[in-house]
């Protein structure tokens, strides 16, 4: 561990934004904090999970993957390393279990390649960011236990930074900073860590839910009543940083030259699994937002999970962002409710 | 990849978002989550609304119709065109003969310089948009 | 709107008619849904059962265009049982014993001959809506787009009035805008009869100011003409040239087979768009313009509050913001215009626009925007309108009668034809229909037919039929579903394929000249 004074922060950052494009927390002229290109004067701490979650970074909402120019082939290559600065653990176990998921039969090389290019480094949290917060039932925070490459812990006026690979070690070489590997260095991170799993809620609901939908199942009403209030935006799936589906169509601009464009698709979308024939399997609205909820928390691939509880990292984001309240918080609690 | 506020161009509803660009290119869209329009939520026509902005048939250049069929021509050609038969056809049978369909696509200041067209250089009432369709 | 959207947040019951708000203002209509949970009511009249009705605890499905009927029935309960806000009605209002006298001939009896609603339902409804504590109507095209459409949007602003629903936070009557920016269109005089904030084009004083300000004399004195009389007028042969700026009037407007000859008729028409197209086929010159994310602007939405969009990317090839193209061609044109941003132009607008005064770029900038009116810069915009009084002293009452459509089925044209939008396209499509993925969820036009109807006429799902009014026909699918009444169809106009414009009927509304696509005689039989 090294300890990186508070003013030393903005100069390292620096230093590393000659290497890499870094993404950090940045304040807009409207006050609302958003993940930029770093900028000495838009730059800072205070700031939430962004709307969307790192895995825009390595799986762009619409991505061109080829190019075909007068009959030749291109392929569209990311252009510069990336690092991505004050990430929280919640949204790297996303990253570590898409990165799991986009490379466990086949490496998808166009993910592949924006991952090996990424830097990740994680801001511990000190307690929950907002109210829908539940890391520490879902097992993904508050600080991350490995797949970063530097983790930040926020001692007030300065921070203890932990390095986790080799480009970390780099990075850190830039700051000429004091080691810190002692007993009480040890002992302050574990403090801050209980303090913060003290703060974070506990959502026995999510393991219940996981029981329940593992042998009884939810009533086929439950998930129609959801249904019949889901206004299809495609939105939890977007927001959420373990949704990794998407749809591929080419744009032909002449004869013989276009795109292949890959981009965001969503379950919860009737045309995802229409068949040809026009029939669809998922009939309902009801029964597509089933079938994405037991893929969170029952049928999600145990090799992909990493050590988090499923296939939901507790960032509360489909809670915070869905127009009408069918986030994983509300299902799992309709769920128990149910069975009670 | 950079971030810039905008305003979702479909419905009348506001929703503000950040157009998630890299190399001149909209990739994606970030919901804003404090507007208190959308406080970071979006419907499908807005989550999908970059879609368009890189179609491969956006018109890039002016066409002018020749010999029946619309042929590429420059800007200067293209304009004095317009300005021209606009002027000539006002003079020769009144302003009454022109009119201008705005749009409820486009920004405020448009509107206002379109109809501030219509009204000053060519002398017309005759402005009107789809608000009724 | 007279509201705002936050106030959706606190409303007691809404009375939603004419709107599919989840499908085509889904954020405000999620928040219906949620003001359901939170015990509000919901009080839904419409001819279909779109998602709403899930939620409505009355669903009264009217005959189609005979609002003005079911609006005026419940007033005379509301009267009769003397549920009105009589306070509200001495103080704020003018010209109820007229009122009273014109509804008191629409009894529950009367109206349920002519709309089809129950008369115990009406009445359900009318005491729901009157002695809700904050209630808001909310309507948009299902109100408007009737040759009765003024009619119907007085009605509705004569209940709330009449029920002293207006003028407080979460009360009012909220149309609610089809397109990001029509409220600006509107307020910036894309009008035949306005300037900037509603200005008369006919007021001496008027004319005077804008005169002074865009330093030219003799401004035209007289109202011009709408989309629809500009398409009569080019058919005529009196209107000779046309510009058409980011709109697609082949598409979209009704009767598209005299559109098109409108069009073909003119000596000279320009379409400025950012595809080509229907209507930019027929073009004598096509000008490329940015989209919006290619330049800066400001949009008005359905709330009044003006927003400031920033340029993300530098538009296509050639292609120039509309703003820029219009001002090259004032110069050519001799007329000077020296605007290099959009700050400059907004600028011109608040000094020329009294309800537009205080917003200002600077403002706009660092801000989730500024509702109108906004008088100076520090005022901190409107929330809702007409608190202590209306823009005009008191309200009057303007009571109408009824007037049936200006088609009606007879025995050749059995069916009504009702159009409107799917959630998944906007407008002619000229944008969505791009987009992948909305493409695929909505990708063709279908006619929505119920199944007693399908079953008389021979029509299972999916097989094309052909409907055809007074003037002329289009194939597309059938989709059988209970969402529409026996003896409607439903469709849309996104799309090229089947353009259903070309069967709805050009009849408009006398004052706003809104076309009636709600409703028009048609019939439809199974293609072979």
């Amino acid at each position: 561990m090294k300890l990186l004074p508070k003013n030393k922060l903005v100069p390292i950052i620096s230093s590393w934004a000659q290497r890499y494009t870094v993404l950090a927390p940045s304040s807009t002229e409207q006050g609302e904090c958003v993940f930029d290109i770093f900028k000495e004067e838009t730059f800072t701490l205070e700031y939430r999970k962004p709307s969307l979650p790192p895995k825009s970074q390595l799986l762009p909402q619409s991505d061109v993957i080829f190019r075909v120019e007068k009959g030749t082939f291109r392929e569209v290559l990311p252009e510069r390393n990336v690092l991505m600065f004050g990430i929280r653990s919640c949204d790297l176990m996303g990253l570590r279990q898409s990165s799991s998921f986009m490379s466990r039969d086949t490496q998808d090389i166009y993910y592949r390649r924006r991952s090996d290019h990424c830097l990740k480094v994680v801001m511990a949290c000190a307690g929950p960011q907002n109210e829908t917060c539940f890391c520490t039932t879902s097992r993904s925070g508050p600080s991350a236990t490995t797949g970063f490459d530097l983790q930040f812990y926020d001692l007030g006026d300065s921070f203890l930074v932990e390095s986790g690979s080799t480009e970390g070690d780099e990075l850190l070489k830039a700051g000429n900073l004091a080691d810190v590997d002692d007993k009480d260095t040890v002992e302050q991170v574990n403090a801050l860590r209980n303090k913060a799993v003290a703060a974070i809620t506990e959502v026995p609901d999510v393991t219940r839910a996981m029981e329940i939908l593992s042998s009884r199942g939810a009533s086929e009403e439950l998930w129609e009543r959801f249904g019949d209030k889901c206004i299809v935006c495609g939105g939890c799936v977007y927001v959420c940083p373990t949704c990794t589906c998407f749809t591929v169509a080419d744009f032909p601009s002449g004869p013989d030259t276009g795109e292949r464009i890959r981009s965001w698709d969503t379950c919860l979308y009737g045309g995802f699994t229409k068949e040809a024939s026009g029939h669809n399997p998922r009939s309902t609205q009801g029964l597509r937002l089933k079938r994405r909820h037991e893929h969170k928390l029952l049928y999600y691939n145990q090799t992909d999970v990493q050590e988090a509880l499923c296939g939901c990292v507790g960032c509360g984001r489909c809670s915070d962002y869905c127009p009408v309240h069918i986030g994983t918080l509300e299902v799992v609690k309709a769920i128990v409710e149910e069975q009670s | 990849m950079e971030r810039i506020a905008s305003i979702c161009p479909f419905c009348g509803c506001g929703c503000q978002f950040s157009l998630v660009t890299e190399n001149n290119r909209v990739i994606g869209v970030e919901p804003s989550p404090n507007n208190p329009v959308n406080k970071g939520m979006l419907c499908t026509k807005g989550w999908n609304s970059y879609g368009f902005v890189h179609a491969p048939d956006r018109l890039t250049v002016p066409l002018v119709r020749k010999d029946g069929e619309l042929v590429e021509s420059s800007w200067d050609e293209a304009l004095d065109l317009v300005s021209s038969r606009l002027t000539e056809i006002g003079k020769n049978h009144g302003p009454g003969s022109l009119a201008f369909l705005s749009s409820a696509k486009v920004s405020n200041e448009e509107n206002y310089l379109f109809m501030k067209m219509a009204r000053a250089v060519f002398k017309t009432n005759n402005v009107d948009h789809c608000a009724r369709l | 709107m007279t509201n705002s959207i936050g106030e959706f947040e606190d409303a007691d019951l809404f009375l939603i008619t004419g709107t599919n708000t989840t499908a085509q203002h889904p954020l405000i209509g999620s928040r219906i849904i949620n003001a359901k949970e939170r015990g509000a009511q919901i009080l839904l009249i419409d001819p279909r059962e779109i998602q709403l009705a899930h939620f409505a605890v009355l669903h009264l499905k009217q005959n189609i265009g005979t609002d003005v009927a079911v609006l005026n029935g419940m007033m005379n309960i509301i009267i009769e049982e003397e549920l009105y806000d009589k306070e509200f009605v001495e103080k704020r209002t003018e010209g109820f014993d007229a009122l009273k006298a014109l509804v008191s001939r629409y009894t529950p009896k009367i109206v349920q001959l002519i709309s089809g609603i129950n008369a115990t339902d009406l009445e359900r409804a009318a005491r729901m809506y009157a002695q809700a504590p904050k209630a808001m109507i909310l309507y948009a095209m299902g109100i408007t787009q009737h040759t009765t459409g003024t009619d119907n949007v007085k009605s509705c602003a004569n209940l709330a009035m009449l029920t002293g629903h207006l003028g407080k936070p979460s009360s009012g009557v909220n149309p609610l805008r089809g397109q990001n920016n029509v409220q600006g269109a509107c307020d910036m005089g894309g009008l035949p009869v306005v300037y900037t904030g509603y200005q008369r084009v006919n007021d001496p004083a008027v004319k005077k100011k804008f005169e002074e300000a865009w330093g030219v004399s003799d401004l035209d004195d007289k109202p011009g003409l709408t989309i629809t009389t500009m398409m009569e007028a080019a058919q005529r042969g009196d209107l000779k040239a046309l510009y058409v700026m980011g709109e697609n009037p082949l598409m979209s407007d009704p009767d598209t087979t005299h559109v098109e000859l409108a069009l073909s008729n003119l000596d000279f028409l320009v379409v400025q768009d950012i595809f080509l197209s229907e209507t930019a086929r027929l073009a004598d010159v096509v000008l490329p313009a940015a989209c919006f994310a290619e330049k800066e602007g400001t949009y008005t939405n359905t709330e009044r509050k003006v927003q400031l969009s920033r340029k993300a990317i530098s538009p296509p090839g050639l292609a120039r913001s509309d703003w820029e193209i219009v001002v090259d061609i004032c110069r050519r044109c001799g007329y000077d215009m020296n605007y290099k941003t959009i700050a400059a132009i907004l600028s011109e607008i608040n000094k020329v626009t009294p309800s537009y005064a205080g917003i200002t770029y600077d403002r706009l900038r660092t801000s989730y925007g500024i509702q109108w009116p906004c008088p100076n810069e520090e005022h901190p915009g409107t929330v809702f309108l007409h608190k202590d009084q209306f823009t005009k002293g008191l309200g009057t009452f303007l009571p109408c009668e009824f007037k049936p459509p200006a088609e009606v089925p007879d025995s050749e044209y059995d069916f009504i034809l009702t159009t409107g939008r799917v959630y998944y396209q906007y407008h002619t499509g000229t944008m969505t229909r791009r987009i992948e993925i909305l493409e695929r969820e909505a990708p063709e036009a279908l006619l929505e037919i119920n199944p007693d109807d399908a079953r008389r006429l021979g029509i299972k799902n999916n097989d094309m039929v052909e409907v055809a009014s007074r003037r002329g026909s289009v194939r597309l699918k059938a989709e059988v579903t209970p969402r529409v009444p026996r003896r409607v169809l439903f469709s849309t106009f996104h799309f090229s394929e089947a353009q259903i414009n070309t069967l709805t009927n050009p009849a408009h509304d006398p004052v706003a000249g809104i076309p009636e696509y709600k409703g028009c005689a048609v019939n439809v039989r199974r293609c072979e």
